[in-house]
């Protein structure tokens, strides 16, 4: 009887074994095959006949990331967008998006669109890229905007469609559409500097007076959110030391490029500022407490800040010192007469490779420049990359985009897309070890060690 | 023999659904995950290279991630002696002493255990702030002089995340060994105090003892998970920073396979930390092991 019994059982385990073996296997099979053939095929058949005919009624997937601007824009304009067209859109808006669409996306289900930025700590956008998993939408610039008789190219700004974060590969193909930029530099209180009488600095070496300057009333030079928003800082740093010719070479982790002085400049330059920043500040350079180190602007315990311009709105309901006014400037110049530089941050939208219906998509990527997209984003504070939109704006936005006009220099781009180098990741070891330097648990050197340590790694596994 | 045949019928029909569960849900995940951990791959895409060890060399190489299993074992360690210190100390006092507010005791030491992780990182990112912190408050009222300690800052993160771990756990266990002790007949007690035996020795030689398999029990309990409370602790505090301070074995599994793009080694890391929890408990339970004594 027990031996029956336990037959049976190992019989029942064997055979449960075998049906789940079995369904994982022909789960697994489709999931292998068709993923990487849509991606690719749709890529190259669609723009011919499927773009032109895009299914009414048909309903589309968009996933967006919800940021200060908030999600109310994006139902406004996904309803615009059915009314002008008849597709139908399955609105995903999170604040963790990634998580919301992480888990559908690894069972091989993707949005149709997503709207999310590079530069965030998950990544997911940096992830696709490596993996070249994102949809060709070159054809999109040379599409007509739904209900508009314009041409997309036509309308979004020079240079926008011709960075690394649009065309990853350095192919002439853009990928990624550019969305929401906002000029980012340093943040700071005009009210307190108007008070004080101080100027705004023009060079680094006019900062460091300041920062003595500041220090003697009981007030630090720098402090920054987290680490993350350095990559603005030094993108922006880079050009204006070394100009665009630099950029792309330390950007695309040419061998011996951190020996070189302008690679040095840029790091005694942020090792310098280490010293200015606000001791608290690396205790508070999480995602938990981030916006304690932005209320040390609005309190006055620091001066100048790393920052976009959604921090306006992010603080918005935030305490802050009597006669508190937004200040931005650019980056200081490295000498006297030098460019001063703003780097220009801009949100990205794109099509996975996986999504179903790519048409579809490629329309509402259009659709997002049309006036009426364009109107309802600016409302909420999100400015689209067209041309003539800096007219439209009012209040601090309009100081804010004001920034290339007075002077300062626009710089874009990002670190070139290289396939996963395990255990390593360009925030580790750029950035992340800004904190220790500050809290004095590194030295510039250490960290500067560890750059050159894993930039040829990074460049032999560079995305091709 | 008929009958027979027909209740096994009924005992196979009965335990398929769960066998056939337990194998699809956790079984097999499993095993992939021991099978991921020898390819490269990325966590949305479905091409992958074969690579073998070599995951699993990268990672004993990986200083990040010695580091991150270094502070695993620091909380695992630290966190499990204090909390049991603290639990079985308290739970001794609340069922053996007679103590005014004996139940309001209990449930105020039960609440952190119902409070999310995530309410418990926004309570202790108030007491932890530097500047108007209520920890920093405090020292600073009993010193006399401002103290401005970086609770979060790289050298007292970890301190930092114990405090918040160990606030947290005391209350669940120190109820499980109320339950325990007060089963634990009161005659032993009486007949010992008449012996001479004062309160520490009865603890020592009585209470302890005879609670022993209850304890074992929720050592492995607690360890396991350490392991996996540790990953929320710093997801909801840190971040893993400044500067991977804090980082934790999980934590750092979930950053490269997640965000790195590394997601077969990540998944050697899981791999690592599953055969790691595995042989510590079992580790765990060897030592432990005693006759079990009976009232």
């Amino acid at each position: 009887m027990k031996k029956m019994l336990s037959i049976l059982l190992a019989a029942a385990m064997v055979m449960s074994m075998l049906a789940g073996c079995g369904s994982s296997a022909d789960d697994a099979a489709p999931a292998e095959e068709s993923a990487p053939a849509e991606s690719e095929a749709p890529a190259e058949e669609t723009p011919a006949e499927e773009a032109e005919a895009p299914a009414e009624g048909a309903t589309i997937t968009v996933a967006a990331i919800e940021t200060a601007y908030g999600s109310e824009m994006w139902q406004k304009v996904c309803e615009a967008f059915t009314a002008e067209t008849g597709i139908n859109v399955e609105l995903i808006t999170d604040k963790n998006l990634e998580d919301v669409i992480g888990p559908s996306m690894q069972a091989g289900e993707f949005p149709d669109v997503i709207h999310l930025a590079t530069g965030r700590e998950k990544a997911l956008t940096e992830t696709f890229i490596k993996d070249q998993n994102i949809v060709d939408i070159t054809d999109v610039l040379s599409m007509t905007v739904p209900g508009e008789s314009a041409v997309v190219g036509d309308k979004i700004a020079g240079g926008f469609t011709e960075t690394s974060l649009t065309n990853p590969y350095g192919d002439g193909k853009t990928y990624l559409a550019p969305m929401f930029y906002s000029p980012c530099g340093l943040f700071y209180n005009a009210g307190l500097f108007e008070e004080k009488g101080w100027d705004v600095p023009t060079t680094w070496d006019e900062m460091w007076e300041l920062g003595d300057k500041a220090k003697a009333e009981g007030i630090s030079l720098f402090t920054y959110p987290t680490t993350g928003y350095f990559d603005s800082f030094f993108y922006a740093l880079m050009y204006s030391v070394g100009g665009a010719d630099f950029f792309d070479k330390a950007t695309n982790y040419e061998e011996g490029i951190w020996e070189t002085p302008e690679a040095q400049k840029c790091f005694d330059i942020i090792a310098k500022l280490a010293e200015y920043t606000e001791p608290t500040t690396p205790a508070q350079a999480n995602d938990q407490d981030f916006t304690k180190n932005q209320q040390l602007v609005l309190d006055n315990k620091a001066l100048f800040m790393p920052n976009g311009t959604w921090i306006v709105g992010e603080m918005a309901e935030a305490p802050r010192a009597d006669g508190f006014a937004w200040g931005m400037t650019a980056l200081p110049a490295v000498e006297a007469g030098g460019d001063g530089y703003s780097y220009t941050w801009f949100e990205q939208a794109w099509i996975p490779g996986g999504a179903e219906h790519q048409a579809e998509a490629k329309q509402f990527v259009a659709f997002l420049y049309s006036d009426a997209a364009c109107a309802i984003f600016a409302e909420a504070g999100a400015i689209q990359p067209v041309l003539n939109i800096a007219e439209t704006l009012e209040g601090d936005n309009q100081m804010f985009y004001a920034i290339y006009d007075n002077g300062a220099k626009a710089a874009m781009g990002n670190f070139a897309a290289y396939d996963g180098v395990v255990g390593v990741s360009n925030r580790d070891v750029w950035f992340e070890p800004i904190n220790s330097l500050v809290s004095g648990n590194m030295t510039e050197q250490e960290w500067i060690d560890g750059i050159k340590a894993v930039n040829d790694q990074m460049r032999d596994n560079l995305v091709q | 023999m008929k009958k027979r045949s027909g209740r096994n019928g009924f005992i196979f029909l009965c335990a398929a659904p769960a066998v056939i569960l337990f194998t699809v849900f956790m079984i097999i995940p499993t095993i992939n995950v021991f099978r991921m951990s020898l390819f490269k791959r990325s966590a949305y895409s479905t091409t992958e290279d074969f690579v073998g060890l070599d995951n699993f060399t990268r990672l004993l190489k990986d200083v990040n991630f010695i580091r991150s299993m270094q502070n695993t074992i620091l909380l695992i360690v630290v966190v499990t002696i204090i909390t049991f210190g603290f639990a079985l100390v308290f739970a001794a006092i609340l069922t053996r002493e007679k103590i005014k507010g004996q139940n309001f005791f209990r449930i105020i030491f039960y609440i952190p255990n119902i409070l999310s992780v995530v309410v418990i990182s926004a309570i202790f990112s108030a007491i932890y702030d530097t500047n108007n912190g209520t920890l920093n408050s405090l020292l600073s009222l009993v010193s006399g002089k401002t103290v401005a300690i970086l609770w979060k800052g790289e050298g007292m993160v970890m301190t930092s995340l114990i405090i918040a771990m160990i606030w947290q756990a005391i209350g669940y266990y120190m109820v499980m060994y109320m339950a325990s002790m007060a089963s634990i007949p009161q005659s032993l007690y009486e007949s010992t105090s008449l012996d001479g035996a004062g309160r520490i020795t009865q603890f020592f030689q009585i209470t302890l003892p005879l609670i022993w398999t209850n304890i074992r029990t929720t050592l492995t309990f607690f360890i396991i998970s350490t392991i996996n409370m540790a990953f929320l602790f710093v997801k909801a505090m840190t971040s893993g920073g400044p500067n991977g301070a804090s980082e934790v074995a999980l934590s750092y599994m979930y950053k490269q396979a997640y965000t790195n793009s590394s997601y077969g080694f990540g998944m050697a890391i899981g791999a690592l930390v599953f055969v790691f929890s595995f042989g510590l408990s079992a580790l765990v339970n060897a030592v432990t092991k005693r006759e079990p004594l009976e009232f």
